[in-house]
């Protein structure tokens, strides 16, 4: 019996299911005080004055907190840029002037969350109102400069230059021109918002619950921010409902809520956020133009080389920023097999909220732009959409990109087969040919796509050479505990991605006992000791880092299981089988019933070790394993190395029916077809698939976070934002093939992000349906009106440009 | 609806906060339409009828609005009752919209089904009422528009008694009705469809919890040809400040042959009477595009349900 690769029932789900889950606003307390922030309604101003003496007054608080006073307690958060960009002054609240609406500028904490917010409503905040800087490219003029420590709004450019781009143009056979894509801002609104329990201690140390998602990285900033060591912060998380990314920087929340314990004399201090500051101000995704595009191609419509100009908006700080910039190179090439790249990148900060890392993370704005080319030469040359895929796609594994990324393994054209089979393609091209004679505007389109995982930390020192970062690691530790019982700690720090249920199959399986037997603890706790700075859930890297942590921990425990058993049985070592008898797990000697079970073997190490010889001595039955991919530290100059270590791919296609008369985009049918390698749980890993498609369908079709001029965020709300619901969602065709990856113990790839494949399928789609216009798709997001407003005016004139011969 | 706006700054004030808690209040449960009356009176202009309260807990949060004292009427008893005889059909303010689109009634009246159904998602449908509907203002809400196309009557009580306004009259412009202070909805009602007559309501929403981009109701009598519209009521939603009661498209169907050509004169007309806003739900231009679509396919629906046709049907989601 083997477990990895069964659909066995998440075991995280009888907790939640029946609302015995631990969510962090669940924690209440006797005494807890709750804190509500003040925000900016400005996006860009001088704070004159806070008074915050009404507020104090106000029966039941407790404390408030001004942005001179975090100044005066913490030290200003470690930038990753390098240049003038590194001197941003980055505090958990504004002190002299707010960059973003949103922004907190003061905070209160009392007896109950509605008395904190009405004491909040009785700040006096006085500002200066200055120009807004709303647009990346007028942003880089520096007429308005957001941070006077900086000196400019410029915060990172480099140049990606492979190949020889400029010969692959002089020999190309067609040349095409797009002057300009754009993608476009959102996020992932995960079903719980963020929140954190702070209590600082008496004796100076401060304990969370929160539900951070990158915890490993979040204790490296909270701790010297708030002046304290590492130790003395003790972080855990427990259920979390979603993160995509979002959560990563909530570790600037967390500092607050700490600080109003403080001042609050120790109190316990809950913030927890509500869904409008979630979508003003806990981060967006980031948003992209691409400038200038050159597109070189032979005669057959293969890709030869790209030169490009990217502009890449962050918000109103570089929390994790300037990674983006190199992030998307773990992409460059996408699925493609084009040799010559020349792309060159620019980062410049907005008033509008701070990115964060979202689902797809940098790669999927690249993976966007990729395809958004590719489908549009397809179209100018007249090349059919599957064909033109087909002559692109790289086909030989591991293959080695123009920047030195190692993509492990994959087949794309088997999965655009299956993606065609599960859609119904044939019967598609005919149905749209009957649509067209009637003057319909129905499209069919083909995304495909790259979820890049295990990222090398070594990207950070291209974008920033200085920085001492590199590789990856994550940890388990495992123990045979008192009773015998295997108990399993993650570093991980799920957010709903089943890591209890997973990990528990690989141990299962390695013991050769039922995952009932194996009780992997939920969530993530410093005092466990089971981390490393890397740990955290994101850039879609369980199945390899934490389950190869797993893994390794299981060989650690089952070798010390193994030489005790041996002392204990008089057998040898090689001799024994690990595997479940009539009393549950145990050890056994092949071919007999001589057997020693794990209560026994724990408990002669923990309670009757009298009898242990010396040769024993090491054996603790409780185990840590760090488990470190093969990474080597990237060449900076050239901007080349290894960047990822796994590369699951999604192909998608969808068919839709564009509105004539109202631009209104219908999907009728969608596929949608994954590779993440060996699948640990198809069940889990489906429930990714869909996940990740239908925010991908939200984020083209609905979500968006508009601006007005001067810095209102328009879409603040749920019903303006209108996340995707069930009403919207269409039936998906979920189809998996696996190329197992050659890099990973186990065959697995890292997954859960998507690569964003549908916001690509959808603009191919409406691109197909809406060629013939005169129509060129330049931005990701395509709500009704937008469609419609597209339709009353044609821009394939002013978008593209096309030179053959 | 303005929820977003809310946090706005407009250049002059600066009173734009995140906010989730209500301002304090006092809490009074009525038990009758007189109480409820005479407590409004007593409280002053401070006070508000609480109803389902999925627009005043709203507004409250966002603190658009903070009263000092709810007077709760849900559970008036007898202001609820869904009932019709052969002319006339009534509905208590209290009915929810879960409540009407559940009754014998709905099936009866398939318009009022599209519409009750339509509002929101189950939650809101079972705590939300038709008197609260109207009393709100908001010309996103569904019912305003749908009783605009029924022709119907405002049942009102209040400190001097009671007294019936028309539809017409009584949306007067953004949140503001013909409703004194402290009077109240108690019901509605309207005229129960001849032989021969029917309606349809038709919404496009973006998703389930936000109000509808546009909608159009239509009440349709077909004359004894079958062919020809005896009479017609048109009415839009979300088209302006308030529901807007579209008479000259009327004009273009009444007394006319149901055909592409007038219905799609009407169709126009309506278009002409609307002034949509723009919002994040989309540009004038695209809601007017979108109106043309939905009269015209209100209407269709209309004549084949005066055509004993059963047509399901419902808000139309992207
Ligand atoms: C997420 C969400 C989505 C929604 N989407 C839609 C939609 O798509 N379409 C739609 O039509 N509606 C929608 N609504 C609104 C919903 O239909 C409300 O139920 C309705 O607008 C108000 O009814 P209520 O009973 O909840 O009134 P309340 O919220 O209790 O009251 C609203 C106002 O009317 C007053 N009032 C209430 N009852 C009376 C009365 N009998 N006499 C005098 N004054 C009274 C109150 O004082 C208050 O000022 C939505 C609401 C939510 C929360």
């Amino acid at each position: 019996m083997t477990w990895v690769g069964k659909s066995l029932r998440r075991k995280e789900d009888d907790r939640l299911i029946r609302g015995r889950g631990l969510f962090t606003d669940d924690e209440l307390a006797p005494g807890m005080l709750h804190l509500y922030i003040l925000r900016s309604p400005y996006a860009h101003a001088r704070i004159l004055d806070v008074d915050v003496s009404a507020a104090e007054a106000l029966p039941g608080v407790a404390c408030t907190l001004t942005g001179r006073e975090v100044a005066e307690l913490c030290d200003p958060y470690m930038q990753l840029a390098p240049g003038p960009a590194a001197n941003i002054r980055d505090l958990p609240m504004a002190v002299d002037k707010v960059v973003y609406q949103g922004e907190p500028v003061a905070a209160v904490a009392a007896t109950s969350a509605a008395i904190a917010m009405d004491a909040g409503l009785l700040i006096e905040v006085d500002y200066e109102m200055l120009d807004s800087v709303m647009d990346v490219e007028q942003s880089l003029q520096d007429d308005t400069v957001l941070h006077d420590a900086a000196g400019t709004n410029r915060v990172w450019h480099g140049v990606f230059d492979y190949g020889d781009v400029d010969k692959a143009f002089a020999e190309a056979a067609h040349v095409v021109r797009i002057d300009r894509l754009h993608f476009h801002r959102y996020s992932s609104t995960p079903l719980e918002n963020n929140a954190c329990v702070a209590e600082w201690t008496r004796q100076g140390t401060v304990e969370f619950l929160c539900n951070n998602s990158f915890p490993g990285f979040a204790q490296q900033l909270l701790a010297p921010g708030l002046r304290l060591r590492t130790d003395q912060l003790h972080i855990r998380t427990y259920d979390v409902g979603g993160s995509f990314g979002n959560k990563i920087w909530n570790y600037v929340y967390m500092a607050l809520a700490a600080l109003a314990s403080r001042k609050a004399g120790g109190q316990r201090v809950k913030w927890s956020e509500i869904r409008t500051e979630h979508l003003l101000a806990s981060g967006h995704g980031n948003e992209r133009t691409f400038l200038d595009t050159e597109v070189a191609l032979d005669a057959n419509g293969v890709l030869t080389a790209i030169r490009s100009r990217h502009l890449d908006d962050c918000g109103a700080y570089t929390r994790y920023e300037p990674l983006g910039c190199v992030i998307w190179s773990q992409v460059t090439p996408a699925t493609y097999g084009i040799r010559n790249l020349r792309i060159d990148f620019t980062q410049a900060v907005t008033n509008k909220c701070p990115v964060v890392p979202n689902r797809g993370y940098s790669r999927m704005q690249h993976l966007w732009f990729m395809e958004r080319v590719l489908d549009i030469c397809a179209h100018e040359l007249g090349i059919p959409a599957d064909e033109m895929r087909l002559r692109n796609y790289i086909r030989e594994f591991p293959y080695e990109t123009p920047n030195g990324c190692i993509y492990d393994s994959g087949n794309y054209p088997a999965m655009l087969d299956k993606a065609k089979a599960l859609i119904g393609w044939d019967d598609w091209q005919k149905k749209q040919a009957e649509a067209r004679a009637d003057g319909r505007l129905l499209g069919i389109g083909i995304g495909t796509t790259l979820d890049s995982g295990t990222n090398n930390f070594g990207q950070a020192q291209i974008m920033n050479p200085d920085l001492p970062f590199s590789g990856n690691s994550e940890v388990a530790t495992m123990k045979l505990d008192l009773e015998g019982q295997i108990v399993v700690c993650l570093g991980t720090g799920p957010s709903g991605q089943g890591h209890e249920t997973a990990a528990s199959q690989v141990v299962a399986d390695e013991l050769n006992i039922s995952p009932d037997s194996v009780y992997v603890r939920p969530g993530f706790d410093t005092a466990w000791n089971t981390f490393v700075g890397h740990s955290g859930t994101y850039a879609s890297q369980f199945a390899v880092t934490g389950l190869s942590a797993v893994h390794g921990a299981c060989q650690k425990l089952k070798a010390e299981m193994r030489r005790l058993a041996a002392f204990m049985l008089e057998a040898a070592e090689e001799d024994l089988d690990f595997c479940t008898g009539e009393e549950g797990p145990e050890l056994r000697i092949k071919g007999t019933d001589r057997a020693i079970n794990y209560w026994f073997l724990s408990n002669l190490v923990n309670n009757n070790n009298a009898m242990l010889p010396e040769s024993l001595a090491d054996v603790t039955l409780n185990v840590r394993h760090v488990y470190r991919p093969p990474f080597k530290v990237p060449d900076t100059e050239r901007k080349f190395g290894n960047l990822t270590l796994t590369y699951a791919a999604q192909l998608h296609i969808a068919v839709i029916e564009v509105d004539r008369e109202t631009g209104r985009p219908k999907i009728l049918a969608y596929s949608a077809v994954d590779d993440c390698g060996k699948v640990i749980n198809p069940k889990i890993a489906a429930g990714q698939v869909h996940g990740a498609t239908n925010h991908g369908i939200g984020a083209a079709l609905m979500e968006s976070f508009n601006y007005d001029e001067i810095g209102n965020l328009l879409t603040s709300t749920f019903s303006d934002y209108c996340p995707i619901t069930s009403m919207n969602i269409p039936d998906v065709q979920y189809g998996n093939i696996e190329t197992p990856s050659p890099f990973s113990y186990n065959g697995a790839k890292g997954m859960g992000e998507g690569g964003g494949g549908p916001l690509h399928t959808i603009a191919a789609a409406l691109q197909d349906a809406l060629f013939a216009e005169g129509i060129i798709i330049d931005d990701s997001h395509h709500s009704p009106s937008r469609v419609f407003d597209r339709l009353q005016e044609p821009n394939r004139d002013r978008r593209v440009s096309v030179r053959s011969g | 609806m303005l929820s977003s706006q809310r946090f706005r700054f407009d250049g002059e004030s600066t009173d734009s906060e995140t906010t989730m808690y209500p301002a304090p209040f006092r809490y009074h449960r009525a038990g009758s339409a007189d109480e409820a009356i005479s407590l409004l009176a007593e409280l002053g202009d401070g006070a508000r009828p609480l109803a389902g309260g999925q627009t005043l807990l709203v507004w409250m949060k966002l603190r658009f609005d903070e009263p000092t004292d709810l007077v709760d009427i849900a559970r008036i008893p007898n202001l609820s009752s869904i009932e019709h005889d052969d002319h006339q059909v009534r509905i208590g303010a209290l009915a929810t919209h879960g409540r009407i689109a559940a009754s014998p009634l709905a099936r009866l009246i398939p318009i009022v089904h599209d519409c009750a159904n339509g509002i929101a998602d189950r939650q809101v449908r079972s705590r939300g009422t038709i008197g609260g509907s109207l009393a709100a203002g908001d010309p996103s809400c569904d019912w305003p528009a749908l009783l605009h196309t029924l022709d119907a009557e405002v049942l009102c009580q209040g400190p001097d008694g009671e007294r019936t306004i028309g539809i017409g009259d009584f949306v007067e412009d953004l949140y503001a009705t013909a409703l004194q202070e402290g009077e109240l909805v108690t019901g509605i009602r309207f005229a129960l469809p001849p032989a021969r007559s029917a309606g349809a309501y038709v919404g496009f929403k973006r998703c389930a919890p936000a109000y509808p981009t546009a909608s159009a109701g239509v009440q349709l009598t077909l004359a004894e040809d079958a062919d020809t519209c005896a009479d017609v009521r048109i009415a839009l939603g979300s088209a302006g400040l308030t529901p807007i009661h579209a008479t000259a498209a009327e004009a273009e169907l009444r007394g006319q042959a149901l055909n592409e050509t007038t219905i799609e004169r009407a169709a126009e007309a309506a278009v002409a009477a609307s002034d949509p806003v723009d919002d994040q739900r989309g540009s004038p231009a695209f809601k007017r595009a979108m109106l043309r679509v939905l009269v015209r396919r209100a209407v269709g629906i209309a004549i084949r349900r005066c055509n004993g046709e059963s047509v399901e049907h419902s808000h139309e989601y992207y």
